[in-house]
């Protein structure tokens, strides 16, 4: 179901969808605590239909934080713990020479990859041929084996994680496969407070039991919801703007984006950072997406997409702090105050 | 077609007032600051050299009004637009965004008033004035000055008045001579000449050098007479004597004839001044010819009426001669004889120094200053150098080293080691050459050395 563009979601249509969303978010910190924010980027983009990439140290409740996604919303999870000696067979599923009728016929079995929500760890221990074979997937969301093509159920989300030290015998994913993620998302440690909270409620760690809080339903009328969150013109200015100016040939591109950008992000970087924007903005309950919105899923949307050059590696840059000097480079209207005026 | 209900709301009406003046201060400052500077150039150039300018020089300041129409003008054509104008204020409230999709859906859920005044909350932005003083301050400042500087006068225009007042006693004093045929008509056409130039001159440019020039010829007018005077009174004392010796000693005395020869000089220097009467011209024939009369009778006759027609040419140049003294020629009877009421009193004329009277005064000896005998000239001591052997110390400065001269090496080494020589190596030398000194010369060292 899809609302016309041209008029905005009718309030008590937002409130319903922020009031399902926040169900979810709600669940999500009571099951991981002291992530807010990477629960609130994990929601936008399972809202804006995106694949995540979380990246973090062991023990920070990444595998946690999907695992009770896939409770609060009733789907069907699988997990896939990549090693090098995965095959993407394993992934895909493969034809089986079976008897069946007495006749011997190759029949399908299907891989890990047919559900709703796979959860790839430590993705980038697999060698690049499997890496690849997910790539496909996460874009197509279908899967081809011996010539025959098959969709993968609906909703399909693909949430991987990686470690970021332990680079021996690892495969860094390819650009190719980084630009398939909606987000990377980095997620840091936790404060003391945080872990003393941990340390009283939870005696071996475990999260509290989780109810399912949406129907299948209820997350098709949610991305419905989000579809219909309506995108100014103005906004999608900025956001077009701001992917233009990560690309070191541009004119508008700041200082940091020539010196240290190789490559900048690409068309499906600004496609990403509007509807993960209309995500966010229904998660706000609000039926329009702003310049606020498109501010805060910039840097999970576009800092994994920027190709950077040897020199930001040796100047201590990474595609966070480049995308920070972009949105402090990059104005939000097209046409600014003038000189002699100066915003509060 | 009307404008969305967010456009018109009155946060966003006063926002477009506020871009609108931003507009035009940005670029106003600048136009009017270079309108100022041409304005204080023009005020400047008009000081210097166009002084019936001077009363319009306060309209000067309405030029930055003039450069406001053009900064009006490209303001309008810059305006912002409807939606940029509701990008802006979206983007001021933080860029919630729902100003902008308002402004685009026209959705009436969404454009109830306490909705639209919430998302329109957004403080306005504020207005830098410093630059803009800034730009306009040194040109207001600028243009003050040259507004404020004094007119310059032009050089003083020709003076016909002037010119012929400054010549006016001259013509006078010339007009009056030759009047009383005190002088010649040659000479009244020369001096009427230079007074002529002179005001020609004093017409085309008054300054100083033309009162000189009338001073300069004033003061040639007064020699002239005096040269005149002195003839006459030659003439009249010569006439007196000659009258005096041939009365005496008769006319054909050695006497007489010496003051006739007198005489004659005189009646030749009186006729070359033109002031020869028909008497003098009379007598002069007679010398020169000896025609002259020889009984007493008629030559005392004679020389009574010359000296009595010299006396009438002397009354005549007795006037204009006064002409003269104005003309600032030295006449001694303006000063005293004697100094007596000087600061030292000594009042010896001629005797030297410059309390001693006129400087004019004859020379006069005898009462000179006395030789000063207070520098006594003393004999020095011969300049041969002294033997270098017998020399003795003539002070002992505080700074002087007091080792006893008499030590050996060794004991004064001994003596002052642990003191001085350690003390003056720790304070002098660098830190990085301590351990090479400590390795060769340092106690350790010389412990190790010792058997």
């Amino acid at each position: 179901m899809t609302e016309p563009a041209s008029s905005l979601l009718a309030p008590d249509r937002v409130a319903d969808g922020q009031a399902k969303v926040a169900r979810v978010v709600a669940g999500l910190r009571r099951a991981i605590v002291g992530k807010e924010q990477v629960i609130d980027e994990v929601v936008t983009a399972l809202l804006a239909r995106g694949h995540v990439l979380l990246e973090g140290l062991p023990g920070l409740g990444k595998t946690e934080l999907v695992k009770a996604l896939s409770r609060l919303l009733s789907l069907d999870v699988r997990r896939i713990q990549f090693t090098p000696d995965l095959l993407p067979t394993d992934v895909t599923g493969s034809h089986i020479l079976q008897e069946r009728d007495g006749r011997r016929d190759f029949v399908f079995h299907a891989g890990p990859i047919f559900t709703n929500l796979l959860l790839a760890d430590e993705i980038n221990r697999a060698s690049p041929k499997t890496q690849a074979a997910l790539l496909e997937a996460m874009q197509e969301r279908r899967v081809t084996t011996f010539g025959e093509t098959r969709a993968l159920p609906a909703p399909f989300f693909v949430l991987a994680t990686q470690n970021p030290i332990e680079l021996e015998g690892t495969y860094p994913l390819p650009e190719a496969q980084l630009d398939r993620f909606m987000f990377k998302v980095d997620v840091a440690g936790v404060e003391a407070s945080v872990l003393e909270e941990i340390l009283v409620t939870r005696v071996h760690g475990e999260p509290p039991p989780l109810e399912p809080v949406l129907t299948s339903a209820d997350l098709f009328d949610l991305f419905a919801i989000v579809d219909a969150v309506h995108l100014p013109r103005g906004v999608a200015g900025y956001i077009a703007r701001l992917v233009a100016a990560s690309h070191p040939a541009s004119p508008d591109a700041p200082e940091a984006v020539k010196t240290f950008v190789k490559y900048g992000s690409s068309p499906r970087a600004a496609i990403s950072i509007g509807v993960a924007a209309r995500g966010l903005a229904l998660l706000q309950g609000k039926p329009s997406v702003g310049f606020d919105d498109v501010r805060r899923v910039a840097p999970p949307a576009m800092a994994h997409r920027l190709v950077l050059d040897y020199a930001a590696r040796l100047e201590g840059w990474d595609g966070r702090r480049v995308v920070a000097a972009l949105l402090e480079a990059v104005s939000e209207v097209e046409r600014g105050l003038p000189r002699t005026l100066d915003a509060r | 077609m009307p404008q969305p209900e967010v456009a018109t709301h009155p946060a966003v009406r006063r926002l477009a007032r506020r871009l609108a003046v931003g507009l035009f201060l940005d670029r106003w400052p600048v136009w009017a600051g270079v309108a100022l500077l041409s304005a204080g150039t023009g005020a400047l150039i008009c000081r210097m050299f166009v002084p019936r300018a001077s009363p319009y020089l306060p309209w000067l300041w309405l030029s930055p009004v003039v450069a406001a129409i053009p900064a009006l003008v490209v303001a309008l054509r810059r305006r912002y637009r409807p939606a940029d104008l509701v990008a802006l204020a979206d983007w001021l409230g933080g860029g919630h965004g729902l100003l902008l999709a308002l402004f685009e859906t026209r959705d009436p859920l969404w454009s109830a008033p306490p909705l639209v005044a919430r998302a329109a909350q957004f403080g306005q932005p504020r207005f830098r004035l410093r630059g803009v003083m800034a730009t306009l301050a040194p040109a207001i400042a600028f243009l003050a000055i040259a507004v404020l500087l004094p007119q310059r006068q032009p050089k003083a225009a020709a003076n016909p008045a002037l010119a012929k007042q400054m010549v006016a006693d001259l013509s006078a004093a010339v007009a009056q001579l030759a009047q009383q045929q005190a002088i010649t008509p040659a000479e009244e056409q020369r001096l009427e000449d230079e007074i002529r130039q002179v005001q020609q001159s004093a017409e085309r440019r008054v300054d100083a050098s033309s009162w000189e020039a009338a001073d300069a010829l004033r003061q040639q007018l007064a020699s002239a007479l005096a040269a005149k005077q002195d003839a006459v009174r030659w003439a009249h004392d010569a006439v007196a004597r000659y009258a005096a010796a041939a009365k005496a000693d008769g006319p054909a005395s050695a006497n007489a004839e010496a003051r006739a020869a007198e005489l004659t000089q005189a009646l030749e220097k009186l006729a070359q001044a033109g002031l020869a009467g028909s008497k003098a011209a009379q007598v002069l024939r007679g010398l020169e010819d000896g025609t002259l009369a020889t009984d007493a009778g008629n030559l005392a006759e004679l020389t009574d009426a010359l000296a009595s027609e010299l006396g009438e040419t002397g009354g005549r140049l007795a006037g204009p001669g006064a002409l003269g003294a104005e003309g600032g020629r030295f006449d001694p009877a303006e000063f005293p004889t004697s100094s007596d009421a000087g600061p030292d009193g000594d009042g010896d004329p001629g005797s030297g120094g410059i309390n001693r009277g006129r400087g004019d005064a004859d020379l006069t000896w005898g009462q000179e200053t006395k030789p000063f005998d207070k520098f006594k000239s003393t004999p020095l001591p011969p300049g041969a150098a002294r033997s270098p052997d017998d020399w003795t110390p003539v002070v002992v400065l505080p700074g002087a080293p007091q080792e006893d001269p008499t030590l050996s090496t060794s004991a004064a080494a001994r003596a002052y080691a642990d003191t001085l020589g350690l003390e003056a190596w720790r304070r002098s030398l660098a830190p990085r050459h301590l351990s090479a000194v400590k390795k060769y010369f340092g106690k350790d060292h010389d412990r190790d050395k010792e058997p």
